[in-house]
């Protein structure tokens, strides 16, 4: 019976040897097309995005939302969603359809990294009696009401986490708006509808006052 | 038939020219703009709508009147977005104007405009506009107008309209995250028609007027007097977002630069104007951004030597010196926007050819023009707008001599008035609106008999438009 290459000694060594070497090529050329697609990003995020997000995502026009600092797999669903126009609220069609739709993934994921290594930008302070009546509502919710704490998913600093998005010095207005947009399933958010079902717009408003002031 | 002396002629596309500038000039039928109507918008998006993917409110208040991001998009050369295989874009406007009274006084029951509540059809623009690569762009506007005679006929005519072709580079920052310094080439055929604020004249308010309308005699130089006429190219500079500076120059538009006022009257004495040499225009501007708001603080001038006849470039030049101070105010939020403007200019006009020819009483005269004006929408949906406008300056009765309707009695260029301005916007490439023009001074005088004809007041010039402004 003839030997299988593969079943020899040296075989599997050679073949160990080939499979390493493909291996560590790989390694290499996927930081190098990374490095590329971070490079396309930040191209994009300083001729492109800046001229309403703001330089590094800091925004500050209300209409536009911050993105410094945003979380990574958030900025990646979203701007997926823009392409794929799955996120079609008013804003999303307006601003947001045709930019994402001449991005390619690689790029969109490098925006998304770049805008979450981004130093945010400091909160901005409202009205105290609405912060304090939003902050109650961001850490305990309403049971009563099925309002679920909005750190609970969100995080106790409003920082986010993965698709949950950093709240944290959010423009207030554009958090209302949100917050309206989808409550009215303009905006799909599975988890978002159930949880924000009975919120008012009084409660929106004092919930993004306090956010915005993190 | 109502007298019309060339100067009346030339002020008149002068001032119809603001119209111009943003495209208007018309020419669809009511049913062709109901089917555009029923067309949807997503049929219905302009050249750069299709070219960026955005919608017009990502660019305009309302067209024409830009955002911060439409302003950074003109600047940038519009190449933003993916160039288009097909980048052209049509614009049609169709209007019924009413004048207050429209005998024009002289006992023989002529009309002022023979147009007068009746449709009017005032021309159609196609585009042809977008970017070539991501440092090259610009758009050139092609429109069909329709002249309305007083004496009830009207003719056709087409030529180039405003266009503006920029070359852009672009400086970052240290850390790359910004881009710094904005700077650019532009090719262009009107002045301020490259400006990014619309406090300037090119773009100024109003954005459209009704085209019968009995317009004031005077008007400087910078306000539409060269509009289509010259050749502009300029370098520019918009640092941090903050600083603009641009250096423009004007030539007659001869040889390779007669393009840019193809189909536009050079024959004619009263035509296109001919400039002599060189006629520089500098701009600065300070601009800041804020939350939702933006502020511009401005100045501009410049310097224009016009032959006295165009068709003849021995009939020698005079100078017209402009000086001009602007500022613009918005606040862009949702749902409520408002936006102001401001503008001021003086112009000083050294009338050397004309007074030694004798077509006019003072060797210089000068001009002050005030535009103001505050609009507020709801939903980028639903606009109102408040302007006032005044024009005074140096009694010349030989500039500004008697005639019915259009001369003056005193000799005087003064006039003045407000505009209300009612918008609706079903869609947002799709106007309707309603503007009501009402003068309390015309051609320099404030009462009965201002034009030293007739007995007509200023207010008889009063003028209600109603128009409805598409693009697609």
């Amino acid at each position: 019976m003839s030997q299988n290459f593969m079943g020899s000694g040296s075989g599997r060594a050679l073949a160990s040897v080939l499979l390493l070497s493909c291996l560590a090529a790989w390694a290499q050329d996927k930081p190098a097309d990374q490095a590329a697609a971070d490079q396309a990003a930040q191209k994009v995020a300083a001729s492109i995005c800046s001229s309403c997000h703001g330089p590094t995502g800091a925004s500050v026009s209300p209409l536009f939302p911050r993105l410094a600092g945003q979380q990574e797999q958030y900025l990646v669903a979203q701007l997926k969603a823009f392409k794929g126009k799955t996120r079609s609220e008013k804003d999303a069609h307006d601003y947001m359809w045709g930019m994402a739709t001449l991005l390619e993934d690689s790029v969109i994921e490098g925006l998304a990294r770049y805008y979450a290594a981004q130093k945010p930008a400091p909160g901005i302070p409202g009205d105290p009696a609405l912060m304090a009546r939003g902050k109650l509502l961001f850490e305990k919710g309403d049971p009563e009401r099925q309002v679920t704490a909005c750190s609970a998913c969100h995080g106790e600093a409003a920082e986010g986490n993965s698709i949950f998005p950093r709240l944290a010095g959010q423009h207030a207005p554009y958090v209302v708006r949100q917050l309206d947009v989808i409550q009215r399933k303009f905006r799909e958010s599975p988890i978002m509808h159930g949880v924000i079902r009975e919120l008012n717009p009084a409660e929106m408003k004092a919930v993004a006052e306090y956010v915005q002031s993190r | 038939m109502t007298k019309v002396n060339s100067l009346t002629v030339k002020r008149r596309r002068t001032m119809i020219q603001s119209a111009r500038q943003v495209g208007m000039r018309w020419a669809f039928s009511f049913g062709a703009a109901l089917m555009l109507l029923g067309a949807g918008s997503a049929q219905a998006v302009p050249a750069y709508a299709r070219q960026t993917g955005q919608n017009c409110v990502a660019c305009h208040v309302s067209f024409p009147e830009l955002t911060p991001y439409g302003r950074w998009f003109k600047l940038s050369g519009y190449t933003i977005g993916q160039r288009q295989t097909l980048p052209v874009a049509m614009m049609a406007q169709l209007g019924r104007s009413q004048i207050k009274n429209n005998d024009d006084g002289t006992g023989s029951n002529t009309l002022v405009t023979a147009r007068d509540q009746m449709a009017a059809l005032n021309g159609a623009s196609l585009f042809l506009a977008g970017k070539v690569n991501d440092n090259i762009g610009g758009f050139v506007q092609w429109t069909y107008s329709q002249n309305y005679n007083t004496d009830g006929t009207s003719s056709g005519h087409s030529g180039i309209d405003n266009t503006d072709l920029r070359i852009v580079g672009r400086m970052t920052s240290e850390d790359a995250n910004e881009v710094k310094l904005l700077y650019g080439l532009t090719v262009h055929n009107n002045p301020t028609v490259q400006d990014v604020w619309n406090s300037t004249p090119a773009f100024g308010f109003p954005f459209t007027a009704s085209p019968t309308a009995v317009l004031p005699t005077a008007g400087t130089v910078i306000e539409g007097g060269l509009a289509q006429q010259g050749a502009g190219v300029g370098i520019y500079g918009f640092y941090d977002k903050t600083w603009y500076a641009e250096l423009s120059n004007y030539r007659t538009a001869d040889g390779a630069f007669s393009v840019l006022r193809a189909g536009q009257d050079i024959n004619t004495p009263g035509g296109v104007a001919r400039l002599n040499g060189n006629n520089p225009y500098i701009r600065l501007a300070y601009n800041r951004e804020w939350g939702a708001n933006s502020l511009m603080l401005g100045a501009f001038g410049m310097r224009v030597d016009r032959y006295v006849d165009n068709t003849d470039t021995s009939s020698g030049t005079d100078r017209f010196t402009d000086q001009g101070v602007d500022a613009q105010y918005q606040y862009i939020g949702n749902p409520h926007t408002f936006t102001t403007q401001l503008r001021y200019i003086h112009e000083t006009q050294d009338y050397r050819s004309s007074f030694a020819q004798g077509a006019t009483s003072n060797a210089s005269d000068s001009l002050n023009s005030l535009q103001f004006k505050a609009t507020y929408y709801y939903e980028h949906q639903y606009g109102i707008t408040l302007s006032h406008f005044s024009t005074s300056g140096s009694a010349d009765p030989l500039l500004y001599p008697a005639a019915a309707v259009t001369g003056s009695a005193l000799g005087r260029p003064d006039s003045s008035g407000n505009i209300l301005e009612l918008d609706y916007l079903p869609m947002q490439n799709m106007r309707l609106m309603l503007q009501y023009t009402a003068y309390d001074k015309f051609n320099g005088g404030s009462g009965v008999g201002y034009d030293g004809t007739t007995l007509r007041r200023p207010s008889d010039n009063n003028t209600l438009f109603l128009n409805l402004w598409v693009s697609f």
